[in-house]
């Protein structure tokens, strides 16, 4: 019998105490390798653990060792997502934030300082979307507004492989240290901007008049994302739901800075392989996620076709959706006839009505005449009908015994404690010397046998590496570095 | 019942879509009859109804509906007075099957349409050329037409 | 030791160091970004991996884009495909209407659908039945003249037909193996997945739609959107992995789950759990961490007059944003309501959700009687950053596009006149450009050039394997 412990609740602040994880243990090895056994993998899945396991990556070099990158980025999450993805992968990333720091370190949702973190060593808190993207990177501070600040970050950049940076459009080649001019002294530079819809043409990126920033989700707006994304009006009325969607987290930024790191390493590929030198490159969150809208913008040049939107179902396949169930929704997928009737044979073993309506329909039994709109209305009343009565696991169970993919839409504490992500591990905990333990969402990189990604610190507290760096590249010591401070340039 | 209105008098079946009903009060209609129908659901159950309000105004209407006794005989989405209607599609028209599609939106060849005239080389290999001359003489020609009529463009 | 002698060299000056250097250095910025990126020029640059050889024994949307990303940079991709059926994505089409034809001469009436764009340009392609015993040498000798891999069958299929990394290493230590898939190993190693089950299943769908109370639902991110973002950070992995490659000499397996792919962008989502226990919801189309920074609904449709409904009913959201202290007084400014800046001055009293519903509600009430460029207008005259949120249509025919060339017309050697959307908008590079050559191949188009011209097997041969359906 687990111990239960009363807890007293008198405001929501004693509710918001740090979780326990994972609360149970996940599967042992020995449990795992029967699964692997019923499907004759056992041996192979003991050497994908032995040799691609989580548990071995600090053991392993890292691809990226000695690539020294500059992210001189504020606001947003494509450069840091960029340069996120080259710092765990061994990458030595700076961060160069203006002396009053990114002001991403302020965000917090509903503006509650509450979910805020302060560090231990200046007590200041930080939001928590940049503490989660400032893994494994150094934090400098630098006021480039200043001509003095700019002649610093000259040097430095004069140290680069990489720089990844976001102002607005024009305005690093306006301060002279754009890349027009870094690249006459460091012709090796690969210089990326990373932006909203572009640092040129009739649509560039735009500050307001005020000086305000433009950040996703213009860029999911610009390029059909968001028109494509939510519930139809005809099943949701408009203003709740039925409405086009944006996606719940700055989507459009985190594909613009994954692009950016393509490329820039294939960049990086090019210049030790071939050429010696750098380029420039310029990645943008709305023509990045353009590029992924599957076949959209195609399909009008070939007959003017606008998508519409259609929810939490699939305008191509039948079943291949979620729907409401009775704690939650549930995703079940099969298009083909050989996993369609499976998911028949599944539910009208509860619901006889399934088959009379469903299975037995002529309409329904040839697999591009079950993807039309009708089909799917019909199709998915019925399901829910027999999803309202049973719960995400009940269901997930069910449809498992006859081979049919199915998914529960989870909340991310349930994430945090399902049987195969605590087993990977999917998040992890970091014991962070600054900011106290946290959990994180492990790189999806971490699975590899020779360089596994990995994260080692998570947030840093602004201008923490500010002597560590100006000494080390610089030679700047701390009493420079404090005359420099006292000026307003770092 | 359930989230289907499987309506007595006339046999038909009126299907409740689970997103517009799965918490919902009000009144709806028989597609077929047009008996109207007070409904409560909670959770996607029918916690109350359906009952038979004679004379009252429905809220809305089904969006499908179809008789699984006269061959399945159905109200697609979108009949007047009887289903409402869906406008979240990606045309006017919708058609369901294959568009067969010869001419980009600017007017130039795209093999869009079956069938098409055998034309690999050996074990199906294809080589770097649509000789659409040769292979369809027909929509070169028409194509030959359209520009001289102007309908051929760079956008 | 003799002193270095030292002269003050041009070259180490900063600065031009030539006229023509002088003049570029006065351009404006604008022409200059785009002489140096020149669309439609792509062509006349080098490609980044040159040299490079992939094999795709990939389907679906994930893994095929992983791959299809090293092909735009010029990597030469060998596309692996069942015999006559080809992978599901070519017969997966947008409401069964669309499709180019042939897919392959023995079906005429077949088409490839457009569920296949964009995840195979500039691929070869080959067919081959990894099941037939005469399939392995092919495999293996295709092994040898490659760099890498990626396969997305069920973890051990591979392994069970002597394909996998265990075995490849063993003749080709230099090549790097990719798998992905749902989830990789561990209890639910076998769990099958799809782009909607991983938006399900990592904790995406919980935070994307409209809020519970305000009767909405979670939704879907359109498209596969997830598939694609995942199967990117592959190529991460993989551009990261030839990297070590190159100072090593090493090859290397990766496996990579596309779930776990979706957990990773859930920002502070993660942390704000675990060290608060707050588990966050869904906040429709405002922004949790911005106001105001949402997409608002305008009284009139821009086109009322279009038959297409798309334009007709749903050209009536725009994008506001003013969530500076200065740019929230000119928006109140701007509807009037100037009494909502006196409420809400700062930006955490904005924030809060009654806040935000007060707000946003105001906004819609004044952009009740207009149409969305109006509303889009009014708002950049008055110096605040606003947009229409674009349709398909708005954006074929968005200027900018055009001009970036991220959006442009193709002439494909196979099929004809196809709008292009993909592989140049992921990115502009000034030296080593990314390029589209073509949109895919017919199913087995390439057999001769890969079995016989590159491999060196006899047309007698593939003649043989034809007739027993091995390719």
């Amino acid at each position: 019998m687990r111990e239960v412990k009363e807890i007293e609740i008198r405001s929501p602040a004693d509710t918001m105490k740090m979780r326990p994880w994972p609360v149970t243990p996940p599967p042992s090895r020995e449990e795992v390798a029967k699964v692997y056994a019923r499907r004759k993998a056992e041996e192979f899945g003991k050497f994908i653990e032995d040799n691609l396991g989580f548990e071995h990556i600090y053991e392993k070099p890292e691809a990226l060792q000695g690539l020294k990158v500059l992210d001189v980025g504020i606001w947003r999450i494509g450069n840091a997502f960029a340069s996120s993805l080259l710092a765990e992968l061994g990458a030595e990333v700076i961060k160069v934030e203006p002396p009053t720091g990114d002001p991403m370190r302020q965000l917090t949702p509903f503006g509650r300082e509450e979910y805020m973190i302060a560090d231990n060593k200046t007590g200041q808190p930080c939001g928590l979307d940049f503490i989660a993207e400032m893994r494994n990177k150094y934090s400098i501070t630098l006021n480039l507004e200043t001509p003095e600040g700019r002649e610093i970050y000259k040097k430095l950049a004069a140290h680069a492989d990489v720089i990844i940076e976001n102002y607005p459009p024009g305005q690093f080649d306006e301060w002279g240290i754009g890349y027009r001019q870094i690249s006459r002294f460091n012709p090796r530079v690969i210089y990326c901007w990373v932006g909203i819809l572009g640092q040129w043409g009739p649509m560039k990126d735009k500050v307001s008049k005020h000086g305000q920033w433009m950040l996703d989700p213009f860029g999911q707006a610009a390029c059909s994302f968001i028109h494509n994304t939510g519930f139809p009006q005809d099943l949701l009325p408009r203003g709740a739901g039925g409405d086009p969607t944006r996606s719940g987290v700055w989507i459009a930024d985190y594909v613009a800075g994954e692009q950016a790191a393509v490329n820039i390493l294939a960049a990086l590929y090019y210049r030790d392989e071939f050429s010696g030198k750098g380029q420039f490159i310029e990645v943008t969150s709305a023509e990045a996620l353009m590029d992924i809208l599957d076949f959209d913008i195609s399909w009008y040049g070939f007959n003017r076709s606008i998508k519409a939107r259609t929810g939490g179902w699939d305008p191509n396949l039948n079943q291949y959706a979620w729907n409401p169930c009775k704690d939650g929704y549930m995703m079940i997928g099969g298009q083909t006839d050989r996993l369609w009737y499976r998911i028949c044979q599944c539910i009208e073993r509860e619901l006889p009505q399934f088959g009379r309506l469903i299975t037995e329909d002529p309409f329904l039994k040839e697999i591009a005449a079950r993807n039309a709109f009708e089909a799917l209305v019909k199709t998915y009343t019925l399901t829910t009908m027999w999803l309202r009565a049973n719960t995400r696991a009940q269901t997930e169970k069910k449809l498992m015994e006859y081979d049919v993919a199915a998914g529960p839409i989870m909340t991310i504490d349930e994430v945090a404690e399902f049987p195969h992500f605590k087993y990977r591990p999917w998040v992890s905990l970091i014991e962070d010397d600054n900011y106290g333990t946290l959990m994180y969402a492990v790189p999806p990189h971490a699975f590899q046998h020779r360089t596994p990604a990995r994260v080692k610190w998570m947030g840093r507290p602004l201008g923490y590496d500010n002597s560590e760096i100006y000494g080390r590249y610089l030679g700047l010591g701390n009493e420079q570095l404090r005359q420099l401070k006292e000026k307003g340039v770092i | 019942m359930c989230d289907i209105i499987w309506c007595r008098k006339c046999n038909t079946v009126n299907y409740l879509d689970p997103y517009y009903f799965w918490n919902w009060e009000g009144k709806t209609k028989c597609a077929e009859c047009g008996t109207v129908y007070y409904i409560h659901m909670i959770q996607g159950f029918m916690y109350r109804g359906p009952e038979e309000r004679p004379g009252e105004e429905p809220d809305i209407l089904p969006l499908y509906a179809d008789k699984p006794y006269e061959g399945y005989a159905r109200y697609m989405p979108g009949t007047e007075g009887r289903t409402r209607p869906y406008q979240c599609t990606p045309r006017d028209i919708y058609l369901g099957k294959p568009d067969p599609v010869k001419f980009s939106i600017r007017g130039k060849p795209v093999r869009g349409w079956a069938p098409q005239p055998p034309s690999t080389g050996v074990l199906g290999s294809y080589g770097w050329k649509w000789d659409i001359e040769k292979l369809s003489p027909d929509v070169w020609q028409e194509y030959q037409e359209k520009i001289k009529r102007g309908e051929v463009s760079d956008w | 030791m003799e002193a270095v002698k030292r002269e003050v060299c041009l070259e180490d000056l900063p600065g031009p160091k030539s006229q023509g250097e002088l003049e570029e250095m006065k351009v404006p910025y604008e022409e200059y970004c785009r002489k140096l990126f020149a669309p439609g020029r792509e062509f006349e640059k080098p490609e980044s991996l040159k040299g490079i050889r992939w094999l795709s024994c990939t389907m679906y949307i994930f893994t095929p884009h992983s791959v299809a990303n090293l092909a735009e940079l010029g990597a030469e991709v060998i596309k692996i495909e069942v015999p006559r059926m080809g992978e599901p994505m070519r017969h997966t089409s947008p409401f069964n209407e669309v499709y180019l034809y042939p897919m392959h001469d023995s079906r005429p009436m077949t088409g490839t659908g457009f569920g296949y764009m964009n995840a195979n340009p500039n691929k070869y392609n080959i067919t081959l039945d990894y099941h037939r015993p005469e399939a392995q040498e092919v495999f293996y000798r295709l092994v040898k003249i490659s760099d890498g891999l990626t396969e997305c069958y069920r973890p051990g299929t591979f392994d069970r037909w002597k394909q996998s990394y265990r075995y490849v290493q063993e003749i080709n230590p230099r090549f790097i193996y990719v798998w992905g898939g749902g989830f990789g190993y561990g209890p639910k190693a076998f769990g099958a997945s799809y782009d909607i089950l991983g938006q399900a299943h990592a904790g995406l769908a919980s935070t994307t739609g409209f809020h519970e109370d305000f009767g909405g639902h979670p939704a879907k991110h359109s498209n596969w959107v997830i598939d694609w973002y995942s199967g990117t950070q592959i190529t991460v992995a993989i551009l990261a992995a030839l990297n070590w490659r190159r100072k090593t000499g090493l090859g290397t397996m990766i496996e990579f789950s596309q779930v776990q792919a979706a957990t990773r962008c859930l920002g502070y989502g993660v942390p704000l759990y675990h060290r608060f226990g707050i588990v966050r919801q869904r906040w429709g189309n405002w922004d949790t961490q911005l106001c105001v920074h949402g997409i608002i609904l305008c009284g009139k449709s821009d086109y009322p007059d279009e038959k297409n409904p798309q334009l007709k009913y749903d050209a009536r959201y725009v994008m506001v944003s003013a969530f500076q202290d200065e740019d929230f007084k000119e928006l109140c400014a701007v509807i009037n309501r100037k009494d909502l800046f006196d409420k809400y001055h700062t930006h955490k009293q904005r924030l809060a959700p009654e806040a935000q519903m007060e707000i946003y509600k105001a906004l819609e009430e004044w952009a009740a009687d207009k149409t969305r460029s109006e509303v889009a207008k009014t708002l950049s005259d008055a110096g605040i950053l606003a947009m229409p949120v674009m349709n398909d249509k708005e954006v074929y025919e968005c200027e900018h596009y055009r001009q970036r060339g991220t959006i442009r017309w193709l002439e494909d050697p196979t099929f004809g006149d196809v709008l292009v959307q993909g592989g140049y908008s992921c990115g502009l590079m000034s030296e080593t450009p990314r390029r589209v050559k073509w949109i895919w191949r017919t199913l087995g188009a390439d057999n001769v050039k890969i079995y016989h011209d590159l491999l060196g097997y006899p047309m007698s041969q593939l003649q043989e394997w034809y007739e027993k359906g091995i390719i």
